[in-house]
């Protein structure tokens, strides 16, 4: 069996896509901790010199003063505190050999469907709207895409979306033939390809 | 690939046999395809990683070789003092933006100093990039369009009515001063009512955004930036002093 086939198959085991999540929720919660110190910072005083104020493109300031960041009443990154620990323990129950059953990992998906749109949403406030981009959020974008892919492959694989059959099989097809990994890697190559685009060289001012 | 259904007949082996081929030969296909698409995202992965940290060595490298000195474009800018002053200090800032307003409260009475007495004049570079900051009002934009109109009909208040706007800044993230309150302060520092009723025209909003447009052409990264005869002065702007004795040093020269 070549190194590819290995590969493949290695991306369909448990371990693996357990362990995608382990690291993407924990990257995801970092950030979102980092942001709602920032968070309460700014809320004791909007000029607070953050540690993320690289540049005026990169700002966690412009963003974390927004409504956008606010959206619910409070700071968005309280989110990431309460659901990334949801994945944490999931994926850690996942290496761990537990089995979940079909209506949980439903709800899991659900809870990752609402993360990526909302990630997403912010991600374009964040790049058509509030004309700034804040180092933190973009590492939440681009995890909880990542997040979101295992997930699905998780579910996909295990039949748990409750989809029709034909349904099922031809997204089955979808994975055999490796597809989620192209159309991962195309997505974390546009959202970053767009930032680098738009903001270009003040990136690394 | 075949549209033929394999023939079901369980009892005929050669048909078993027949149909494990077609299997295999299908699942040899899918290995291939699969193979091919991989090879597709790890090479559009490798790309984007190298080609990314390519730019981003040759972007860092040519700003680490570039030289301190700016060469200041001085199309968009006004100027208090005599043009052919010992020193130019040019100062680009963004009326909202905090630092920039702290840097003005530390040192007018120096610039001030500076200007009356000939060793200097200052340039600014009136910026509007912050105007995000001011909930939709553009704060930027009309403060730095009421500075140049009263530098170009005024230049004597010029530098009064920058303290004033500086000493009266709103928060980011606020709506920021109201027009009247911008013609207040003009009034206050004795600007007349003739220049002040042009604030509204907007008259030198392209002005201000060709200006900051020049400032980042400049190599501008950020503001207050605050350059004394084109080098970058590196020291403490939030205190009074250090870039008072630069523009001293930099005179003697």
């Amino acid at each position: 069996m070549d190194a590819l086939e290995r590969l493949h198959r290695f991306r369909q085991t448990d371990a693996w896509l357990y362990s995608v999540i382990l690291a993407a929720a924990g990257l995801s919660l970092v950030a979102s901790f980092v942001l709602s110190v920032d968070a309460l910072l700014l809320a004791a005083n909007p000029q607070a010199a953050l540690g993320c104020n690289i540049n005026q493109v990169l700002s966690c300031g412009a963003v974390g003063v927004s409504w956008q960041a606010n959206l619910l009443g409070f700071p968005n990154a309280f989110l990431g505190l309460i659901t990334e620990p949801v994945f944490i323990t999931v994926a850690l129950g996942g290496i761990g050999g537990a089995r979940f059953s079909r209506g949980f990992m439903l709800g899991v998906q659900g809870v990752a469907v609402f993360a990526l749109g909302f990630a997403y949403w912010l991600y374009s406030q964040s790049m058509f709207v509030i004309g700034a981009l804040c180092p933190w959020c973009l590492v939440v974008t681009l995890s909880t895409t990542v997040l979101f892919a295992a997930v699905t492959h998780l579910n996909i694989r295990d039949d748990n979306l409750f989809f029709p059959p034909r349904v099922q099989q031809g997204l089955e097809t979808w994975l055999r033939l490796g597809l989620d990994l192209l159309l991962v890697v195309l997505v974390l190559f546009v959202l970053i390809a767009m930032v680098v685009v738009k903001y270009g060289a003040a990136l690394l001012a | 690939m075949s549209k033929q259904e394999p023939t079901r007949q369980p009892s005929d082996p050669t048909s078993k046999r027949q149909q494990l081929r077609l299997e295999q030969e299908r699942a040899a296909k899918e290995q291939r395809v699969r193979n091919i698409i991989t090879y597709v995202a790890v090479g559009l992965g490798a790309i984007a990683l190298i080609g990314g940290i390519i730019w981003a060595v040759l972007t860092y490298g040519s700003q680490a070789t570039k030289p301190i000195a700016v060469k200041v474009n001085t199309e968009y800018t006004v100027m208090a003092g005599k043009a052919d002053a010992p020193v130019i200090i040019d100062i680009y800032q963004d009326y909202i933006c905090p630092y920039c307003g702290q840097t003005e409260q530390a040192n007018s009475a120096d610039l001030d100093a500076l200007v009356a007495s000939g060793e200097a004049a200052v340039r600014i570079h009136p910026m509007n990039f912050l105007d995000d900051a001011s909930m939709g009002t553009k704060y930027s934009t009309r403060a730095a369009n009421a500075l140049v109109s009263v530098a170009k009909a005024e230049p004597d208040k010029m530098m009064a009515f920058n303290s004033a706007l500086f000493a009266n800044q709103p928060e980011e993230n606020t709506t920021g001063l109201t027009d009247e309150e911008i013609a207040l302060l003009a009034t206050q520092v004795g600007v007349t009512q003739a220049t002040i009723d042009t604030f509204a025209s907007l008259t030198y909003a392209d002005f201000v955004t060709s200006s900051t447009n020049a400032a980042f052409t400049d190599g501008i990264q950020s503001t207050p930036t605050v350059l004394i005869n084109g080098t970058q002065f590196e020291g403490n702007l939030l205190t009074a002093g250090p870039l008072k004795a630069a523009v001293q040093a930099a005179a003697a020269k």
